[in-house]
């Protein structure tokens, strides 16, 4: 490497760098103005706090119902990954081994659902009709509605790169199509199935559209829409406000910690396949 | 093999959910757009085109219109122009490359309403970090009340989903860089091409199918704009930062319900009319590949 290529890298990381404070401040200043007490964390600085408020964490577990809202955003974002990548890779196998017109309206009316918004004021008339308005099964159904589009997407787009000789082969030694899928098509799927996980994951749990809409019933409330109700509540008291903040994105960020090398490669391998 | 064998009852769960919660919402929002539907009425009556007239008199749908395009417009810009610079410094090699990559994502799986309410602090005009900086380094006269200023609160909300939004577009951007085969790029530089030519004449072209994924995800994405704008300005100071969903909101709150889906029929036009020509552009590239 010449000196000078050597200089070029060095700018070039002192910048990238100095961008990623611009990331990371934010998310210090929620941190260190959770330990403040209520008069200094109104004041939003940056500075590490005159007395360590370690009150303001308990205060918070015991005015909202961080738990209930964790476990409600759990079984539903985890029943929404459930639902979009099974439906989802049933309906795309279908959908490209049979390539028939019919097939191919119904690909195009799931492209459409891509692009077209929700309808919430319908929608929240249907779930009224249906009688299922405000339960865990029409927020479920939401999200699942709203994220197959997407999925099947990807799917199609994939499946292409899966040989039909494959099923050939299978079906002739008197495999049956359900066993084809699952135990063939399915494992061949699995970095897709993987990016679908990751995205429908994120956006059900960070959602705040579909429960401020939907969810009536408080107990069944996400932890992002007790968030919403807290701070409407607690606004005058920033420092039990931010603990709350840094409960709730503790967890997902630790996941992404965690599981971040993973994500992103997933990303990457899904996002241009389509 | 006869492809017709392939059974059909496998597409009907997918299809039944999306048939029953997403089209039937939209063709019946479709038919209440023509109707009084409102809290108060006992029934509801088929009044025609009475809620678009109205819709069109009303100074209110006509920001939130040209806010949602500004928002539209800056956002996927912004959004693409830091992603690919992002892309381009963190595709080379960098010591902190892993761990920058995993930095800039971050805010990306963090809820848009919790970086609301960050920001919110942030944007403070007395205490908020931005002025506090400024202030530091002698560019105090830069310092505003950044959401409550009716020329700058729409950017200020830009300024912040671009700030959610860059990293997303830069794993993608990274992903497009990784097919690009390295021995190209290489014997141009041996040639004796600059950065600027073998960027313009290499790279830019190979990026192609990455820069189409991401315009198209990013614009339908901001067109559709809720919580960043409900959470840091409430569609105000005034309606200077109202976009459709927010009207959608306050027109729902009221109970016009037949007039709130109304304006979502708008919104559905204009997500279409952008969209789908973007969407064929990028299927056509898909053929020619």
């Amino acid at each position: 490497m010449t000196t000078q290529e050597r200089v070029r890298l060095i700018i070039l990381e002192l910048i990238a760098v100095a961008l990623a404070l611009l990331i990371l401040i934010p998310f210090y200043m929620i941190l260190v103005n959770s330990f403040k007490g209520i008069r200094e964390s109104a004041l939003f600085g940056l500075s590490l706090p005159s007395v360590w408020e370690f009150k303001n964490y308990k205060d918070t577990l015991q005015q909202a119902h961080v738990l209930r809202g964790f476990k409600n955003s759990f079984l539903i974002s985890g029943s929404v990954v459930v639902c979009v990548n099974l439906f989802a890779s049933m309906i795309a196998f279908v959908i490209q081994r049979r390539d028939d017109k019919l097939m191919r309206a119904i690909f195009y009316t799931f492209i459409c659902g891509l692009i077209v918004p929700v309808s919430i004021v319908p929608t929240i008339k249907l779930m009224g009709d249906l009688h299922i308005r405000g339960t865990y099964f029409s927020l479920i159904m939401y999200y699942t509605a709203v994220l197959l589009p997407f999925a099947v997407f990807l799917l199609v787009g994939f499946m292409k790169s899966i040989p039909r000789e494959l099923d050939e082969a299978a079906l002739l030694e008197g495999c049956s199509f359900f066993r084809l899928y699952a135990q063939i098509i399915l494992p061949l799927l699995m970095t897709v199935l993987v990016t679908i996980t990751i995205v429908v994951m994120v956006s059900v749990w960070n959602d705040f559209f579909g429960p401020f809409y939907l969810m009536t019933d408080s107990t069944k409330w996400t932890i992002v829409l007790q968030i919403f109700n807290f701070v409407t509540m607690y606004s005058t008291n920033w420092g039990i406000v931010f603990a709350f903040m840094v409960l709730v994105v503790a967890p997902i960020l630790l996941l992404y910690l965690l599981l971040q090398r993973f994500i992103i490669d997933g990303l990457t391998a899904g996002s241009l396949k389509g | 093999m006869e492809k017709r064998k392939y059974p059909l009852y496998f597409s009907f769960p997918a299809l039944a959910i999306f048939l029953l919660f997403f089209l039937t919402p939209t063709l019946i929002g479709f038919y209440f757009s023509f109707t009084d539907w409102n809290i108060n009425a006992d029934t509801i009556r088929f009044t025609g085109l009475d809620n678009y007239r109205e819709l069109f008199r009303e100074p209110r749908l006509k920001t939130a219109l040209t806010n949602t395009l500004i928002f539209a417009a800056c956002v996927t810009v912004l959004q693409n122009v830091c992603g690919l610079g992002l892309a381009l410094i963190l595709n080379e090699a960098l010591k902190l490359r892993n761990l920058l990559r995993m930095v800039f994502f971050m805010p990306y799986v963090i809820s848009p309403l919790v970086i609301g309410y960050i920001f919110r602090a942030i944007y403070h005009p007395e205490n908020g970090v931005v002025n506090h900086l400024l202030q530091t380094f002698g560019l105090g006269f830069l310092a505003h009340d950044w959401l409550n200023d009716p020329k700058i609160a729409l950017y200020s909300v830009i300024g912040t989903d671009v700030w959610r939004v860059a990293g997303f577009s830069m794993v993608v951007y990274l992903a497009g860089l990784q097919f690009i085969p390295k021995d190209l790029t290489e014997s141009s530089a041996i040639d004796g091409a600059g950065y600027w030519s073998r960027f313009r004449s290499i790279i830019f072209p190979l990026l192609a199918p990455a820069f189409t994924v991401n315009v198209l995800l990013s614009m339908i994405g901001s067109m559709k704009v809720f919580e960043m704008v409900y959470v840091l300005t409430e569609g105000g100071p005034g309606y200077t930062t109202e976009v459709f969903f927010t009207y959608i909101r306050s027109m729902f709150s009221t109970g016009q319900f037949g007039y709130a889906t109304a304006v979502n029929l708008m919104l559905f036009v204009l997500v279409t009319v952008v969209g789908v020509p973007v969407l064929l552009a990028m299927k056509k590239r898909e053929v020619e590949m």
